[in-house]
């Protein structure tokens, strides 16, 4: 599997940590950004093939960050991640075009296995 | 005293009891003109009003007049005494002889007080006593038909009145107790909803890096083993969490016609490995002909899967869980009852048993119930458990037959019992 630009926006840093070791140690490439506002400047300026969105953040709802990235980026992949797991936010979020749902919590096998499974035939 | 202005004295008595019972709401002050006036018609010595309380199946006094202490500072009088001859129901009793009647219990006392003479009148609606009136009079003498109509026709007032305010109460209480029951649910589902959510992102961050570092340490290492032990931990606490959600997501039933016979046969499906496994036997009578209703499938299953899982859960050895399904077409309802033989739950824990985070599982989170009661209730249904610990335990689910949805009931009436 080829190494990804990955890009983490969730406003605990922790969890954009545990991300960047998790997925760097498969070779990836990971940025993070804290909030809505930054994320979605980085997202428009950069090129990045994943992003996993949190969907609450302080700034910015998570689903208006989906709409706007699937609008201006539409190659990225969006992967959502919410503590608030309920299966209609999952379907919401898969309506609007993302591509996979992780409730936190989660292992580092499950979000592996989540990314893997986004690009296994590139 | 003629017999006009006798006729007088009884029709402002009247008078003055009808008035207290139309403009007062409070049973005793009703009570109290009662007693008072009709001890003072009869030129009585004073009067006792007892009311029948069904919990302890005794006459409480509830009004006095013309009494001194001693006499009531007597108890409440036994049901027995009094209810002994059902036929004396709307009877008024004269007890001329206080020595020797069985329904007379301190007649050294009511003696001392100068008492030489009773009259019992019952207030009863239809069949059943709700109290007593007690007349005591000084002196041996005979009543006219006149007086006895008369304290007939107070009594009977009275009874309705009590009967009446009793009803209020009964469904007041009923009513508190049901409000404050939906808000103590919905508002620790509120918060609990608030604290899933915050709690989720520490976790996300433990688990992320317990799992990613028990990878880069072995299995059998000290570290190895405490990882693992956090992992475990992290994700039981995810599963509580989700519990949580589950129930304070107060989410609209997805209404289909469906049968509640399959739902269960599904739902014995599911757990069918933990029958197998605690060696418990299933006793499974689903009726026949069971009618299609709107619900929604997934719920209720989860609901039947957690009562089963209650079930399989509360019974040890040569446990039994029976299931049975039914349909009750004069109530509009379908019903569906699972019961077992085990341990059963304490008549104090039945109060409690719906709440969130009530639980006597060692490892239960106190969700499981909570969320059935939610589920039910947001089906227009009911669930009710009866217990008798160590015998039976059994829950019943009702659901109302619908063949539509609930804001469109329609004509569903006529699509339950076609014409003929």
């Amino acid at each position: 599997m080829k190494a990804l630009s990955i890009l983490v926006l969730d406003d605990e840093s922790v969890i954009c940590d545990a991300c960047r070791l998790v997925l760097g140690e498969k070779g990836h490439a990971v940025d993070h950004r804290l909030t809505g506002k930054s994320g979605l400047l980085a997202i428009e300026r950069g090129t990045y093939d994943l992003i996993l969105l949190d969907m609450k953040l302080p700034d910015m709802d998570g689903m208006e960050i989906l709409k706007t990235v699937r609008e201006k980026v539409p190659a990225a992949c969006v992967i959502v991640m919410t503590g608030y797991s309920t299966m209609s936010n999952a379907l919401q979020a898969m309506k609007l075009g993302a591509a996979d749902y992780l409730a936190k919590p989660f292992t580092d096998d499950e979000l592996v296995e989540a990314v893997e499974k986004l690009f296994a035939y590139q | 005293m003629t017999s006009s202005t006798k006729f007088e004295n009884y029709f402002h008595v009247f008078r003055d009891i009808i008035r207290a019972m139309h403009s007062s709401t409070s049973l005793k002050e009703v009570l109290n003109v009662v007693v008072t006036k009709s001890a003072d018609v009869l030129d009585a010595k004073g009067a006792l009003l007892r009311i029948l309380n069904k919990e302890t199946n005794q006459f409480d006094v509830r009004a006095a007049w013309g009494l001194g202490e001693r006499y009531l500072s007597k108890g409440p009088v036994t049901t027995e005494k009094l209810l002994s001859d059902p036929t004396e129901l709307h009877k008024v009793k004269i007890i001329t002889d206080i020595w020797h009647a069985p329904r007379v219990e301190y007649p050294q006392e009511a003696w001392n007080e100068g008492i030489r003479m009773m009259i019992d009148v019952p207030l009863a609606v239809k069949e059943q006593m709700v109290g007593l009136i007690r007349i005591y009079i000084t002196e041996q003498r005979g009543f006219t038909d006149d007086e006895l109509d008369f304290i007939i026709t107070v009594a009977e007032q009275c009874a309705c009145i009590i009967q009446r305010v009793q009803l209020m109460e009964n469904q007041q209480a009923r009513f508190d107790h049901l409000a404050s029951q939906m808000d103590k649910m919905s508002s620790l589902g509120r918060m609990a909803a608030g604290i899933a959510h915050e709690i989720n992102n520490p976790l996300a961050g433990i688990l992320l890096y317990s799992s990613n570092m028990s990878k880069k340490v072995s299995p059998e290492s000290s570290l190895g083993e405490g990882l693992n032990i956090i992992i475990q931990e992290t994700q039981r606490c995810k599963t509580i969490i989700q519990g949580l959600l589950e129930f304070a997501r107060d989410r609209e039933p997805q209404m289909v016609l469906a049968n509640v016979n399959d739902i269960m046969e599904k739902a014995l499906g599911i757990v069918d490995n933990e029958f197998r496994l605690r060696h418990v036997t299933k006793n499974v009578q689903l009726a026949g002909g069971m009618i299609t209703t709107m619900l929604d499938g997934n719920q209720i299953e989860q609901v039947f899967i957690n009562l089963l899982l209650n079930a399989v859960h509360a019974v040890e050895g040569n446990g039994i869980v029976t299931v049975k399904s039914a349909v009750d077409l004069e109530q509009e309802k379908v019903r569906v009852e699972i019961s077992d033989n085990g341990c059963g739950v304490a008549e104090n824990d039945i109060k409690k048993i719906f709440e969130p985070f009530y639980s006597t599982k060692n490892k239960g989170t106190g969700l499981g119930l909570a969320v059935s009661y939610g589920i039910v209730k947001n089906h227009q249904g009911d669930i009710r458990v009866f217990s008798m610990p160590g015998k039976i335990t059994r829950f019943t689910v009702e659901l109302p037959i619908r063949t539509q949805n609930f804001n469109t009931r329609g004509d569903h009436e006529s699509a339950q019992h076609p014409g003929p």
